[in-house]
């Protein structure tokens, strides 16, 4: 009897003991074990999302990313391309457009100072009008076909619903799909022909630009290109090479491209392209409607004297005297055959 | 109206890859073309989980949204289907799609991608019900028979459940609480199941 009391006093004693040791400066004793278990269906559903990146299992499918359960980076797709790329892509060509009308209203038409001389000169060898007019038409046609398969959903279903849009975008993409390879061969054949002459000449190129290309007044000096045009040529050089390398990855998904992979390249493709059609417009308006005699230039591949004595007078002082000015008309230039040959040789 | 969704239970999916198999087969879906696939995850480690996955028919459906030519549409009871004469094949569902429903037939010159596949819930598409064009381009429909798709009806673990979500919300319910759930272990862990909610 002794004993048992004995025991349930030191028990007692040693609760009192416990409920001192349970003061807050001290740790709390573990919880049981059951309770610190970590639920595996959390886990599970973790790996699931995706939440600490991407966790590939294994599938008995074999096509790209069939081992993925969910693809996160989709859903940031989606909202690049129907928030961010498809209103400002609209936006910025809409921009582009009014800055142009505005400037076509401020300045008009630009004319020749002293009007035509009637003396042709030789600007653009045969082989030059070729590969700028390949590239031309490439890059309108694969421009169109991209915005038609960008914003035809918002602006060409209203228009011919949607069956009639689709037959639009089958088009639109064949030609683009095809087209994009053979840009490829086209923009490096341009680039081989022209590169020549738009290497920059720093002094040069800075003080036309300062003078802002002498389209809001007096004349900028140039040579044979003015930094504006080397600018595109650059621009169009290496945005170009983005949106062909980008286009290729796109065009050819037989690869195992992975998802994530084709979201990347379709960034770089499509914020490339918008940026070389906006300058486009540019490059066209001011090669065909804002100034007089030029459009002729690349159509015949020789500019009247005059017109070279305003926009690229050191060009001029160079070319002048040498024998490549010959022809005196442009029915004589489009017949003269031998002697645009022989141009072309010493281009 | 009901709202059809597709529950994969991974305590039951034994990866047997049946579903696949059937679907394949009711549809007539060309070689390459998975409308279902089995994903396991952690495969032979602890903790190996596997699950069915199919198009989940979003209610906002991410390849709906980024589709160039608007050819998805959801029918009354939350199907997502498409038109495969307006789609274009230009991949982008299958870009924007988390679960990788979207399937490409390769067609024509340079393996090229054909016309968007994807599982219709047995569902069929924009043609007649039953009519020979809506079984070529889309397979069998069983829904219009009245019958629930055919993954989920011949699942032999009936992991897979398709059908109203309602239904099977109420089903995994039971399942739940059958399993033991605790309040501490939401019903998944066998091991620690002591303590009883």
């Amino acid at each position: 009897m002794r004993i048992h009391t004995l025991i349930m006093m030191v028990c007692l004693v040693l609760s009192v003991f416990q409920v001192q040791a349970a003061d807050p400066s001290v740790d709390p004793p573990p919880p049981p074990e059951s309770l610190l278990s970590i639920n595996p269906g959390s886990e599970l559903w973790r790996e699931v999302r995706q939440r600490d990146g991407v966790v590939e299992g294994i599938s008995q499918v074999k096509s790209p990313g069939a081992n993925v359960l969910v693809n996160v980076s989709g859903q940031s797709w989606r909202e690049y391309r129907m928030q961010e790329l498809v209103p400002i892509a609209g936006a910025a060509i809409l921009i582009v457009l009014v800055i142009i009308a505005i400037f076509r209203l401020l300045r008009g038409r630009i004319m020749l100072e002293n009007g035509r001389s009637g003396v042709k000169i030789l600007r653009f060898t045969t082989s030059q009008r070729a590969a700028h007019w390949t590239t031309a038409i490439l890059f309108v046609t694969l421009g169109l076909t991209g915005l038609i398969l960008l914003l035809g959903r918002k602006f060409l279903i209203p228009l011919f619903g949607a069956e009639g849009f689709s037959n639009i975008a089958v088009a639109a993409k064949f030609l683009h799909d095809y087209l994009g390879p053979v840009f490829m061969l086209a923009l490096t054949w341009l680039f081989v022909l022209f590169v020549r002459d738009n290497i920059p000449s720093p002094k040069l190129d800075l003080q036309w630009l300062l003078k802002g290309g002498g389209l809001f007044g007096k004349h900028a000096s140039a040579g044979r290109y003015n930094a504006g045009e080397k600018l595109w040529f650059w621009l169009a050089t290496i945005v170009g090479l983005a949106v062909i390398i980008s286009g290729m990855v796109l065009d050819f998904p037989i690869f195992g491209q992975a998802r994530a992979t084709m979201e990347f390249y379709h960034w770089v493709h499509s914020v490339s392209a918008i940026i070389l059609i906006v300058v486009s417009f540019g490059h066209i308006y001011m090669g065909t409607a804002a100034l007089e005699a030029t459009f002729e230039v690349m159509k015949t591949g020789y500019c009247d004297a005059n017109w070279a004595k305003e926009h690229h007078d050191l060009w001029y002082e160079k070319v002048k005297d040498s024998n490549e000015s010959a022809p005196q008309s442009q029915a004589q230039a489009n017949t003269d055959t031998g002697q645009r040959e022989s141009a072309d040789s010493a281009y | 109206m009901a709202t059809m969704k597709f529950y994969c239970d991974a305590e039951r999916c034994i990866e047997c890859n049946a579903c696949v198999t059937a679907c394949k087969n009711e549809h007539d879906i060309p070689w390459g073309v998975n409308r279902r696939r089995v994903v396991t995850i952690k495969d032979g480690e602890q903790g190996e989980r596997s699950l069915s996955v199919a198009c989940m028919h979003c209610s906002d459906a991410p390849c709906a949204a980024v589709c160039p030519v608007d050819c998805f549409y959801t029918t009354g009871d939350g199907i997502v289907l498409h038109d495969k004469d307006i789609c274009i094949g230009c991949g982008y569902c299958f870009y924007a799609c988390p679960f990788g429903a979207p399937q490409f037939p390769e067609s024509s010159a340079f393996s090229s991608r054909g016309k968007m596949d994807k599982c219709t819930f047995c569902a069929g598409g924009p043609e007649d019900d039953h009519s020979s064009e809506e079984y070529k381009k889309y397979g069998r429909n069983r829904l219009s028979e009245g019958k629930l798709p055919l993954c989920a009806e011949m699942c032999s673990t009936k992991a897979l459940l398709a059908g109203d979500a309602d239904v099977l919300s109420d089903i995994y319910r039971k399942r739940i609480i059958n399993r033991g759930a605790s309040a501490f272990d939401w019903g998944v862990n066998f091991n620690n199941t002591k303590i009883q909610g």
